[in-house]
C-alpha cells in the first residue's frame, strides 16, 4: 500500500472538519472502549495475564530466528508450504505463482492487515486475478476503492445510507432499507463467491512454533469459508506473529478478543495446521504460509524498538487514544493507525516521511494502560522524537529535520554558557520583532501548530533594573 | 508444482538472527521461557487433571455453559437424552419449515436421529460424508454435498468439547465431521453430552497439545461462540452474515 504519512496535518484537519466522521468516531469509545474495560473486568486475573502476555511475547521476539525455524518446520511436517519473503513484491510473487500454478481466476479472502500492506489486491488485479475482500468491512471499503478506517472495524466511517448507495451504485442491487438487509445482500452476493473460489487467502492472529498452526480470530465466518472452500488456502503472515505452544493459545485468546471487542470469545476462532487430511470430509488440498519480513528485521534490530514487535493489532490503543479519537484512521496514512501505527508505520515505511506521527500522540499513556501485552508505545515515541533530531541510526533520515537538529544543538551550545545566553536571549528580542510568525521560517514546524512564546527580556536584567532602581 | 519451497528460510533467519546480535541460530531458546501452563514434561499430569475436572465437576460445567452460551447468543435446552435431543431438532425443523437437513456423524448425532425421526416430515436428511468409493466418486460426492448444504435450512452437528468460560461449542473435523456442515446452513443446532464441558480455553489446549503429541491434531479445529455477527455498519449488530444466524446448544444428561 501506498503511504501517506506525510500527510498527517492535512488528513487529521479534514477528519476534524467532518462532522459524520466525528460522530462515529464517538462510537469507538462508547463501542470498543468501554467493551474491553467490561471484559477485562469480568477475567480472572487480568493483570497477571498481561504480564505473561508481555513476557512471553517478549521472550519470543528475542528468540523470534529459533521460534520461525521451528514453525517452518513444523508446517511442513503437516504437509504445507512455507515461503520467508523478505519483502512485500516478494511475498506477493509468490502468491501470484501459486495462484498461478492452479490457474486461479479468483481468490476470496478474509481480513489481513498484511495483505493491504502488502498492496496484494492491486498487484492480483494487475495480474488479472480477481480477489475479493470478504469481511463485511472490508467489502465495503474495498467497492467504495478506499483503506481500512480502523483495523477492527475498517468501514466505521461509513453511514448505512451511504452503504445502500454504494451497493446500490456498484451491485446493481435493490437499496437497502436497513443494515440487516445489507447483510443479507452482502452474504448473497460473497456466498456466491466462495463456492466459486480457486483459492482463498488469510491472515493469522497467532502461529503456533511447536505444531506449525496458524490461528484465525474472526466474528463473520468469513475466515472459516476462505479456509474451507476453496482448494487453496494461502495464509499470509507478519514474522512477529509467533507463540511457543498450543498451551499458550488460551491466554492470548484472552487477551486479544477482549481488548479488541470486548467479547468473551470471538464468534469464531479457528486453527489450521496443513491441509486437508486424507481421512477428513473437506478442506483445501494445499496449504501455504507465506511468512513476511517488510521491514520488521529493521524495527527487531532496534533495541530500542523492538517492544513494537509484540502487538497483538487488538486495536485498543486506538479506541483508548484522544488523538485517534479525534482524527480517526485515514489520517495516518497507511495500513496501522493510531498510537501504535504511530510507531510501525513510520518505521516499516520511512522515518522521514512520516515524522509527524511520532509527534501525533499527547503522551498521555492511554494507549500504554489499554495495551494487553503492556507496550510502552509513549517510550517509544520519544525515542522516534529524539532518532528525528539526531539521527543517529537512521542517518539517511537525518536531512528531513536538520534544521530542527541545528537548532537543538545551538540550545545545547547557548545553555552551556551565561554569555551565550544573554546573547542568544538578545538574538530572540530582536528576531521575534523582526519575524514573529513566519509560516515558512526555520522553525515553523514549531510554529505552525503551536504559539512560540514571547521571548522576555530575562530575570537576570530586569533584577538588575529592580535593585538599582 | 515445480517452485520449490523455503529458498529464502537461511537469508531470512540470518537476517534475524543478525538484528538480535548473533551469528547463527541458536539451538535452543538464548533466554528461559516464562511458560503459561507448565513445561511439556508435566504435559501428561496436567490431561490427566483435566479429564478427573470434567468427570467430577460436570454438572457445575453444563450449569455453567448453560448460562454462558446463552449470554453467546446461543438459544440453550437442556434434555434427558439423546432421543429428546432429536424431538428437539425435528420441531426446529418444524417451526423453520425447513426441507432439507444435513448433518454431522458424531455418534450422539446418529442416537439422535435414529428410529426415523424425521420419516413423513417432507424433510430431506443428508448425512454430510463423502462417497469414498473411488477418486470420481468422492469429488462427485463433494461437490453434490456442497450444493446440498448451500441449499439446506438446518445443520444438526455433535462436538468435541465444550467449553464452560465462553460458550464455546469446539468441532474438530474429521471423518463423518465436515468443517463446512456448521459453518454453510443459516441455522446450526450443535448436541452438547455431559462430561464434554471442559472449564476453560486453556484445559482444552492443554488436550489439543497432548493430541499433537499423540500425532491426531488434524488440519482444523473450530470453536463456535454464538452466531455469525458483524458491527461493520454503524457498530449496529447484525447475525448471519456468513455463517448461520441462528444457533441452538443442546444440552443432553
Amino acid at each position: 500500500m501506498e503511504s501517506r504519512t506525510a500527510q498527517f496535518r492535512q488528513g487529521s484537519a479534514s477528519a476534524l472538519a467532518d462532522e459524520q466522521i466525528q460522530r462515529n468516531l464517538q462510537g469507538l469509545y462508547s463501542g470498543f472502549h468501554s467493551a474491553r474495560l467490561t471484559a477485562s473486568a469480568a477475567t480472572d486475573d487480568w493483570e497477571g495475564l498481561r504480564e505473561r502476555g508481555q513476557q512471553i511475547k517478549t521472550h519470543v521476539i528475542e528468540n523470534l530466528d529459533y521460534y520461525l525455524d521451528m514453525l517452518s518446520r513444523n508446517v511442513e511436517k503437516a504437509g504445507g508450504k512455507v515461503f520467508f519473503a523478505e519483502d512485500a513484491q516478494a511475498a506477493s510473487d509468490y502468491v501470484v505463482s501459486v495462484a498461478n500454478s492452479h490457474n486461479v481466476e479468483m481468490i476470496v479472502k478474509s481480513k489481513s492487515m498484511l495483505s493491504e500492506e502488502m498492496g496484494l489486491n492491486e498487484r492480483l488485479e494487475a495480474e488479472g486475478i480477481e480477489a475479493v475482500e470478504t469481511d463485511l468491512g472490508e467489502y465495503i471499503i474495498q467497492l467504495a476503492g478506499e483503506t481500512p478506517f480502523h483495523i477492527i472495524a475498517p468501514a466505521i466511517h461509513k453511514s448505512a445510507p451511504e452503504v445502500a448507495e454504494l451497493f446500490a451504485d456498484k451491485l446493481g442491487s435493490d437499496r437497502a432499507a436497513n443494515i440487516e438487509e445489507l447483510g443479507r445482500e452482502a452474504r448473497r452476493q460473497l456466498r456466491a463467491k466462495f463456492m466459486a473460489a480457486g483459492m482463498g487467502i488469510s491472515g493469522a492472529n497467532f502461529l503456533v512454533a511447536e505444531s506449525g498452526t496458524v490461528t484465525l480470530v474472526t466474528n463473520e465466518g468469513n475466515g472459516r469459508m476462505c479456509t474451507s472452500m476453496p482448494k487453496v488456502h494461502v495464509a499470509v503472515a507478519g514474522m512477529e506473529k509467533v507463540v511457543p505452544s498450543l498451551e499458550d493459545l488460551g491466554m492470548f485468546l484472552r487477551l486479544l478478543i477482549r481488548s479488541a471487542t470486548g467479547q468473551m470469545l470471538s464468534s469464531y476462532v479457528t486453527t489450521v495446521t496443513g491441509p486437508r487430511r486424507e481421512e477428513e470430509e473437506d478442506g483445501p488440498e494445499e496449504f501455504h504460509l507465506v511468512i513476511v519480513d517488510n521491514g520488521r528485521s529493521r524495527i527487531l534490530a532496534d533495541r530500542e524498538m523492538r517492544e513494537a514487535l509484540t502487538c497483538l493489532r487488538c486495536g485498543a490503543c486506538m479506541n483508548a487514544c484522544p488523538v485517534y479519537r479525534k482524527v480517526g484512521g485515514h489520517a495516518y496514512g497507511w495500513v496501522y493507525p493510531g498510537p501504535i501505527g504511530a510507531i510501525v508505520s513510520p518505521m516499516l515505511t520511512g522515518l522521514s516521511a512520516g515524522k509527524d506521527l511520532p509527534y501525533a500522540s499527547t503522551l498521555c499513556g492511554a494507549c500504554k494502560e489499554a495495551c494487553p501485552v503492556k507496550i510502552d508505545i509513549p517510550r517509544m515515541l520519544l525515542y522516534m522524537r529524539k532518532e528525528l533530531t539526531q539521527g543517529d541510526n537512521y542517518p539517511e533520515e537525518k536531512s528531513a529535520s536538520a534544521g530542527e537538529a541545528a537548532a537543538m544543538k545551538g540550545w545545547r551550545a547557548a545553555m552551556s554558557s551565561g554569555a551565550s545566553m544573554r546573547a542568544a536571549n538578545l538574538l530572540g528580542r530582536v528576531g521575534q520583532r523582526i519575524a514573529p510568525k513566519s509560516p515558512n521560517g526555520p522553525l515553523s514546524g514549531w510554529t505552525g501548530s503551536r504559539d512560540m512564546p514571547e521571548v522576555k527580556r530575562p530575570f537576570r536584567a530586569r533584577w538588575g533594573e529592580l535593585k538599582d532602581g | 508444482m515445480t517452485m520449490t519451497t523455503n529458498p529464502n528460510r537461511d537469508d531470512f533467519l540470518k537476517r534475524i538472527s543478525q538484528g538480535l546480535g548473533r551469528d547463527a541460530l541458536p539451538s535452543a531458546p538464548v533466554s528461559a521461557s516464562p511458560p503459561t501452563l507448565g513445561p511439556p514434561e508435566e504435559l501428561h499430569d496436567r490431561v490427566r487433571h483435566v479429564a478427573e475436572l470434567m468427570g467430577r465437576d460436570s454438572d457445575n460445567l453444563m450449569n455453567v455453559l448453560a448460562r454462558t452460551a446463552e449470554a453467546s447468543n446461543w438459544n440453550v435446552v437442556r434434555v434427558a437424552d439423546a432421543r429428546e435431543a432429536g424431538l428437539y431438532a425435528r420441531d426446529l425443523a418444524r417451526d423453520l419449515e425447513a426441507r432439507s437437513v444435513v448433518h454431522s456423524l458424531h455418534p450422539i448425532v446418529r442416537n439422535a436421529l435414529a428410529g426415523g425421526l424425521f420419516d413423513g416430515s417432507g424433510v430431506e436428511l443428508t448425512p454430510v460424508a463423502l462417497d469414498r468409493e473411488s477418486e470420481e466418486a468422492m469429488a462427485r460426492s463433494q461437490a453434490e454435498l456442497r450444493v446440498i448444504m448451500e441449499a439446506s435450512d438446518l445443520a444438526i452437528t455433535g462436538v468435541d468439547y465444550a467449553i464452560a468460560e465462553t460458550g464455546t461449542a469446539v468441532i474438530i473435523p474429521r471423518a463423518g465431521a465436515s468443517r463446512l456442515v456448521s459453518l454453510v446452513p443459516p441455522v446450526h443446532l450443535a448436541i452438547v453430552e455431559r462430561g464434554q464441558v471442559l472449564p476453560s480455553l486453556d484445559e482444552l489446549f492443554t488436550l489439543r497439545r497432548n493430541d499433537f503429541a499423540n500425532c491426531r491434531l488434524g488440519s482444523y479445529m473450530n470453536l463456535i461462540t454464538g452466531p455469525s455477527r458483524s458491527a461493520d455498519i454503524e457498530y449496529q449488530l447484525i447475525t448471519g452474515v456468513h455463517g448461520p444466524g441462528e444457533v441452538h446448544m443442546v444440552l443432553v444428561g
